[in-house]
């Protein structure tokens, strides 16, 4: 047996609150939810909560409701990654620049990412408000629209309604990090194309687009995550609806657990959420491990 | 020399000038509008802005709204409900009253979430950035892996030990639980930060016969004050945003953070879009104004930290 270094010893005492902390709120949890969704857990019968091995599992993979949840989740979450990978990178080519104002312009930048998701709920809700809402108002006097239009309330815009909100909030730490891995690009690369006469957009296309692919992982990754997980936007704008066309995993989860009373299934889902979403974490966590 | 253009200088350099000052108006439509939209809308009068079309800018902005706010919050007004237009000052929802106390709720909850980040982090990313110790990657690991799970993995488990310990509906619930959403990010920020500092610095200390509390405190953290800033900032923000956590701990005035009163006038249908959006401004200002004022740490701490968590 190895003896315990000086160096260990400190380190140990420093790192000791973490792990008390860690193990309280995130390690006990996340196995205790494990043990609870192998039960019959109901509130609203709490004498009996018998063991009921993988049965909450096998429920809920044939609950039609939560699949239907699941293909509405990846729908929401596949707009939303592409939309904010596609804007954040404009907007990380814009900041790279050197021009009068950039400064300013990158400060208002965190405006989105700063304010609560709950302001961010309410605002788009108003914007989309089918009587007096910004939106219908601004269609109309540019003339698209002559009539006002129902937004959220439309099955169909829903989803996509709801993302553009997530989007918004969500752009300014994607463009970020972005910009850092642009930043990042050794500028012989450049020069090295521009030696060869490339054009300006074959050197983006050729040298630029390739060197950003870490940062493209990255952000895909992490917004990934950020839009499967996503709670707020659903709870304030549409509760899941019209009809269930915004019920989407977090939100079921919510319903399951705390209006139907059920946290044997509710765990069960919150489980398969996190086990399903294993790989994207795992690749994330070793490309932040790797920096350190 | 054939293929080449031959362009007078000025002529790029114009086209340059307009396609950047085209896309930063642009950005900052997109970025500004929808809050302008919300600030805007909290100073109108409810006839004005329920006219068709939107008077974008108000003709007689007022402050009615924001008066009803603090007068009922300090408890110098009384709601009331007789069903005229709350921002000519006959109607103050009953709602209004709550916002001050929820406000102070969240800075109460926000703060202690901040001192405890730095309390538990600091020590701990001391120790994963400059000593060498075994397990250290494990330990990496088991943070970066905390920061992966998802929120709403932890709310059943959450609910139920927060109930068995009768913490419902009180602010240590929040506080407690919120270090699980802020801390392995925080760790993860000042251990960037600390890497990054000489061992040279750790050393010269240790020889002059600093034990590695004394080297953290006299050395490490007069030094590290930016990545403090960030971190106490993260915090700060991400426990006045939270809102899932709170919805399920919190049930009366006595601890429902700001979040939670604004979310419940946005689903009655009672109070006016008015107060509905100056209810949406109070929330936002604070972390506004800190987010823009202390941009220059932020992006240099997310940039540290990689991913926000």
């Amino acid at each position: 047996m190895q003896r315990i270094s000086h160096d260990e010893r400190a380190a140990l005492g420093l790192l000791g609150p973490l792990a008390v902390v860690l193990m309280a709120v995130t390690a006990f949890p996340i196995l205790y939810s494990l043990w609870i969704s192998l039960f019959a857990v109901n509130l609203r019968r709490p004498a009996r909560q018998p063991f009921v091995g993988l049965d909450n599992y096998l429920h809920v993979l044939g609950d039609a409701q939560f699949l239907e949840s699941v293909t509405r989740t990846a729908w929401f979450s596949a707009i939303a990654v592409l939309a904010v990978l596609v804007i954040a990178t404009l907007v990380a080519i814009l900041l790279d620049q050197e021009f009068p104002g950039r400064r300013i312009l990158s400060a208002c930048l965190l405006i989105p990412w700063a304010i609560p998701s709950v302001a961010n709920g309410l605002m788009w809700k108003w914007i989309y408000d089918a009587n007096y809402g910004a939106l219908n108002g601004a269609l109309m006097q540019l003339g698209f629209i002559t009539q006002a239009q129902v937004w959220l309330g439309n099955a169909n815009r829903t989803i996509p309604l709801i993302a553009n909100a997530f989007i918004w909030k969500e752009v300014p730490l994607a463009a970020i990090l972005l910009l850092v891995t642009l930043k990042s690009i050794p500028s012989d690369l450049y020069a090295a194309a521009r030696v060869d006469g490339a054009p300006a957009w074959h050197r983006f296309v050729h040298v630029t687009l390739p060197a950003m692919r870490p940062g493209f992982l990255l952000v895909a990754l992490y917004e990934l995550l950020m839009a499967v997980r996503h709670f707020d936007l659903f709870s304030l704008l549409t509760e899941g609806g019209p009809g269930g066309a915004s019920d989407v995993l977090a939100w079921r989860i919510y319903v399951e657990t705390f209006r139907n009373l059920s946290f044997g299934t509710g765990a069960a889902m919150s489980y398969i959420l996190a086990v399903a979403t294993l790989a994207a974490s795992y690749a994330l966590i070793r490309s932040m491990a790797q920096r350190l | 020399m054939s293929g080449v253009i031959i362009r007078r200088p000025w002529a790029p350099r114009l086209l340059r000038t307009a396609v950047l000052g085209a896309a930063s108006l642009l950005l900052l439509i997109y970025v500004l509008a929808p809050v302008a939209w919300l600030l805007s809308s909290s100073l109108q009068q409810e006839r004005e802005l329920t006219s068709i079309p939107p008077h974008w800018i108000p003709d007689h902005p007022t402050l009615q709204n924001f008066r009803a706010i603090f007068a009922t919050g300090l408890g110098y007004a009384q709601p009331s409900a007789n069903g005229v237009d709350p921002t000519s000052g006959g109607f103050i929802p009953s709602v209004a009253a709550n916002l001050l106390p929820a406000m102070g709720n969240s800075f109460i909850v926000a703060f202690a979430v901040v001192v405890l980040n730095l309390l538990i982090g600091v020590p701990a990313a001391y120790a994963i950035a400059k000593i060498r110790f075994r397990f250290r990657n494990a330990a990496l690991y088991t943070i970066l892996a905390t920061r992966v799970i998802p929120d709403i993995a932890l709310v059943v488990p959450f609910f139920l030990m927060v109930r068995k310990l009768g913490l419902l509906d009180s602010l240590t619930s929040l506080i407690i639980t919120y270090l699980a959403v802020t801390v392995p990010f925080s760790v993860f920020v000042l251990a960037s930060f600390f890497e990054q500092l000489p061992d040279d610095l750790d050393r010269a200390a240790r020889v002059d016969g600093c034990s590695r509390l004394q080297v953290l405190t006299r050395v490490f953290l007069p030094l590290a004050r930016p990545a403090l800033v960030a971190v106490g900032l993260f915090a700060f923000l991400a426990s006045w945003n939270e809102f899932l956590l709170a919805l399920m701990f919190t049930q009366t005035a006595a601890s429902q953070t700001l979040p939670i009163v604004v979310a419940g006038i946005t689903s009655d249908f009672t109070v006016s879009f008015s107060f509905l959006n100056a209810a949406g401004v109070l929330a936002v200002v604070p972390p506004v104004i800190l987010a823009v004022m202390f941009e220059r740490y932020i992006v240099s701490g997310l940039t540290a930290g990689a991913v926000k968590g």
